[in-house]
This record gives structure tokens, sequence and C-alpha cells, in this order.
């Protein structure tokens, strides 16, 4: 679904991706781990084009896509892949259904009675359908992720990517928001996580890369990869984290 | 020499009707300086649109570069020339041949406003978080879609109080406008000076100004305390963990 061939971005000078190679396939559930700093984020980012890659392919579908740096076509492959944010990123100046509708309704996929409809579903699913006319500022942490996430899903994503979904969440909150993640998982959507939640990378994900300084130094099922890590770099990133 | 303050009332206001030519003044001041901040304020906000798009482009459309030339053409000239002097060339050079006093005022404050208040609207632009533009992108929103929808209406709503500020400033620089033969406060204190053959219209003068610049920074207060009311955000606690060492 997802094959990426040799991706490399640059910031200036700075190198932050150093050649990429990785396929994703649909149904996939892709966890990445790493330092701080390792190019996660950018991996991640380069995916749905919020950064332009500066060297290598991204095919998504059959379509090479890192060519496509402007127009049409780059909105059309970004309303495929859902992305989630660690700050939600919730538009503050509109409620919480306007929030879910604003895209599929600007983007014209779908009438704006139709938008509400699905939005009322959506936020019936996560248990929220009760603040669809609250603005974003009265929600807590785990409530504002979790309409995020509908709100990614309210464009029928074929991807959902996750960057760090639940670091800016008070720990008494990472419980719902992960849980919201381990049903789309059990419907089969593709999804791409950064995380530092290892017992949930380990439970949800069905592989794991562990990114340092721009590459994808080890890559496995969740099972060996932890309990059998090869490289020396990641032996000492999960002694130090677990 | 100390009149009676009935007398000076009585000169100042009800001999031949002259608070008739007070409200005349009140009335000019304010509307001038009302359409002025409408112009200002639509001026500005296209300056900031384009300044900012212009800006966050690597190699900006050729159209947008000159639009941009262009901009930065008109803020040296308005912030070059004293306000003043573009009065006076409005009044006696551009329209010298309208003697509509409003069309007058509105345009030279206007214009001159548009290139200060585009600096606001361009801070509140690049003050609404970047996640917000990429989470409009992320969605597959285009730029102008996101800018429209997610970025400008937070944009502007900042600007508000600011914009208030704007029209005190506004309404107060209307003082000169007499200088254009413009019939506001001051130039109303200036005929009745020359009809009363004394200083007391200008207590009057000071008296209108304070009054109402008074109510507007009370209206401005108000306006400032609902807009923080209404976004008061419930920010969620940052979770100090073992992993901040690896997610800053
Ligand atoms: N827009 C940018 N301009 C310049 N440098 C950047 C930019 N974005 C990221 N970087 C740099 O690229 C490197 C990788 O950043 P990235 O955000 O991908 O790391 P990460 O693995 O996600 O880290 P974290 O766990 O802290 O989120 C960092 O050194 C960062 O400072
Ligand atoms: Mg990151």
């Amino acid at each position: 679904m997802i094959n990426v061939k040799g991706l490399h971005k640059n910031f200036g000078y700075v190198e932050v991706l150093r050649g990429i190679d990785e396929e994703i396939a649909q149904g996939e559930r892709v966890v990445i781990i790493g330092p701080s700093g390792s190019g996660k984020s950018t991996f991640l980012r380069c995916l749905n084009l919020l950064e332009f890659p500066t060297g290598g392919e991204i095919w998504f579908e059959g379509e090479e896509i890192a060519s496509h740096n402007k127009g049409k076509k780059l909105n059309e492959h970004r309303q495929k892949m859902g992305m989630v944010f660690q700050h939600f990123n919730l538009f503050p100046h509109l409620t919480v259904e306007q929030n879910i509708t604003l895209a599929p309704v600007t983007l014209k996929k779908a009438e704006k009675e139709a938008a509400r409809t699905a939005a009322r579903r959506l936020l019936e699913r996560i248990g929220l359908d009760a603040w669809a006319e609250k603005y974003p500022a009265t929600l807590s942490g785990g409530q504002k992720q979790r309409v995020a996430i509908v709100r990614a899903l309210a464009m029928e994503p074929q991807v959902m990517l996750f960057d760090e979904p639940t670091s800016a969440l008070d720990p008494e909150m990472v419980g719902e928001v992960l849980e919201l993640i381990r049903e789309l998982a059990a419907e089969g959507m593709t999804m791409v996580m950064v995380t530092h939640e290892m017992g949930f990378a380990r439970e949800v994900g069905n592989r794991v890369l562990f990114m340092d300084e721009g590459i994808i130094v080890e890559q496995g099922e969740p099972e060996p990869f932890f309990s059998n890590p090869q490289s020396p770099r990641l032996q000492n990133f999960l002694a130090k984290v677990l | 020499m100390i009149d009676s303050i009935s007398a000076v009332l009585y000169r100042n206001f009800i001999y031949s009707d002259r608070y008739l030519l007070w409200l005349r003044g009140v009335r000019a001041s304010l509307s001038i300086a009302f359409f002025a901040l409408l112009l200002g304020m639509a001026i500005g906000l296209l300056i900031a649109i384009v300044r900012v798009s212009h800006d966050s482009m690597a190699k900006p459309h050729i159209l947008l570069w000159i639009l941009n030339r262009i901009i930065k053409l008109y803020i040296s000239i308005i912030r070059g020339i004293p306000m003043t002097v573009q009065l006076l060339i409005w009044s006696f050079v551009i329209l010298a041949a309208s003697r509509n006093q409003l069309l007058i005022g509105s345009l030279a404050f206007g214009i001159n406003s548009g290139a200060y208040v585009a600096e606001v609207f361009r801070g509140g632009i690049v003050s609404v978080d970047k996640g917000q533009a990429e989470a409009g992108r992320s969605l597959g929103l285009s730029y102008p879609k996101t800018m429209t929808k997610i970025v400008l209406p937070q944009a502007i709503k900042n600007s508000l109080p600011a914009m208030g500020n704007e029209f005190i400033n506004l309404f107060k620089l209307t003082s000169m406008a007499g200088m254009a033969a413009i019939t506001e406060i001051t130039h109303v204190g200036n005929i009745l000076r020359g009809l009363t053959f004394d200083q007391s219209p200008l207590i009057f003068v000071c008296v209108f100004y304070l009054i109402i610049v008074l109510i507007l920074e009370f209206l401005v207060g108000r306006l400032e305390k609902h807009l923080r009311k209404s976004d008061r955000p419930v920010v969620a606690r940052q979770k100090r963990s073992v992993w901040d060492g690896f997610s800053r």
C-alpha cells in the first residue's frame, strides 16, 4: 500500500532522514519507536507530505506521490491519510461537530446534512454526542484527542498516522485514547504510529520499527523485537525505557 | 475676566444654536474614524494575507511577488509621509474637486490606517499555532481554504481588541482634519473661538474627546474580556514522565 524507497529529508544542512526503505501493507499496524530527534515525526510527516522529501520516492497505491509537491494531487493524497497530532490541534473557533464536518463539507465529500449525521454518529461512537455543540476548550485532553481522531476518520482515510497521540495527556486519560486506537486496529485500519507506549506497541502493533539518527536501525514483530533485540543501539534504548 | 459658568455655556452651546455645530463635529469625527477603520481593516487584511502567503513560500508566484513589492512601496510611502501632509494631499490635490468631507476624511485616514493595521493582522496570523494550519492541510484542505476557514477567523478574532484601539487612535487623529476644512470637533472649537473671542471652546473640545475616548476604552475592555472568556483554554497539563528524556 505504501512503499518508501531511499527517503531522504534535509532541513538546511541537517540530514534528518538518511535513507529510509520501508513497505507497509494494507491492514498493517506499524509502530515506530526511537529516541528524541531521531526523525520519527519527520518520517510520518513525509508520508502525507506535510514535509516534502528531499530525496527518494514514496509510492501510495501504485502512484509516486513525493513529486506531487503542490496542487490538487497533493490535497487528494492527504485526504486519504488521516493524521493525529500530539497536541490534538482541534480548531478552537469551531464547535466539536464543526471540527468534524469542516473538511468533508469544504471538500464537497458530503452534503452538509449528511456530514452532520456522520459526525453525530462518530461522536456517539466515542460517547461525546452530548458535546457536539460545545467548543474544544471545554473538553478534557483525552476527549480532545478522541475528537481529533474521529475528525480524521470523517474523511474516510485509508491510512491513519498517529504522532505520539498520548504524549500530551494526563496519565488517567491515556487509556481512553488507546482504547479508541485499539478499536480502529481491530477493524482493520492501516495505521502508522509513533509512540512511547511500549506496552501498547507490543499489544497492537504487528510490526515495530526502531529509528535512530534518521534511519531504521532494526525492525520486527513485537515479540522478538522487544524480547530479543539484535542491535546494540536498540538494546541500549530498550534498557533505558523499559 | 471671570465669566460665570452659565455665560460660558450660553456662548458655546445655546446662542444661535451652537450645540448643533458641536453635534456636527462629533458626528463627523466619529463617522470618519469609523469608515477609516473599515477601509483600513480591509486594506490591512489583504496586505497581511499577501505578505504571509508570500513569506511562507520558498518560490512565490510572480503575481504574488509583484503584489508584495507594491505593498512594500505603499507601506514605506505611508510611513514616511506625515499624516497631516497625506491629508492635505487627499484634500487639495487628489480629491480637490470633491466637497464630500466624509469621503475625503475616510480615504485619507483609512488608507493611512491600512499600513498599520496590516502589521496587526500579520502578527495575528503568524501567532496562530502552526499546528492549526497543519491540521487543516492534513485533512486535505488547500492553502487558501485552510487560511480562510481556520487561520484567518482565529487571527481576526485575536486582533479585534487592537482594532478597537485603532478606532480610538483614528478618532483622535481626525482632530487634524480641520486643516482640510472638515468640520470635526477640533475645527468646530476653532470656529467658535473666532466667534466667542475667548478660548473657552477649547475646554469643550477637550471634554468631548475625553468623554468619547473613555467610553470607547471601556467598550474595548469589555470586548477584550469577552473574547478572553470565550476561548479560555482548559489546557491539558503537560505530562511529565520517564519519556521526557526522549519526547521533549
Ligand atoms: N522544520 C524543521 N526545521 C529544522 N529542523 C527540524 C524541523 N523539524 C524537525 N527538525 C529537526 O529534525 C530532527 C528530527 O526531528 P523529529 O521531530 O522528526 O524527531 P522525533 O524523532 O519525532 O523526535 P521526538 O521524539 O522528540 O518527537 C530534530 O533534530 C529536529 O530538531
Ligand atoms: Mg516527534
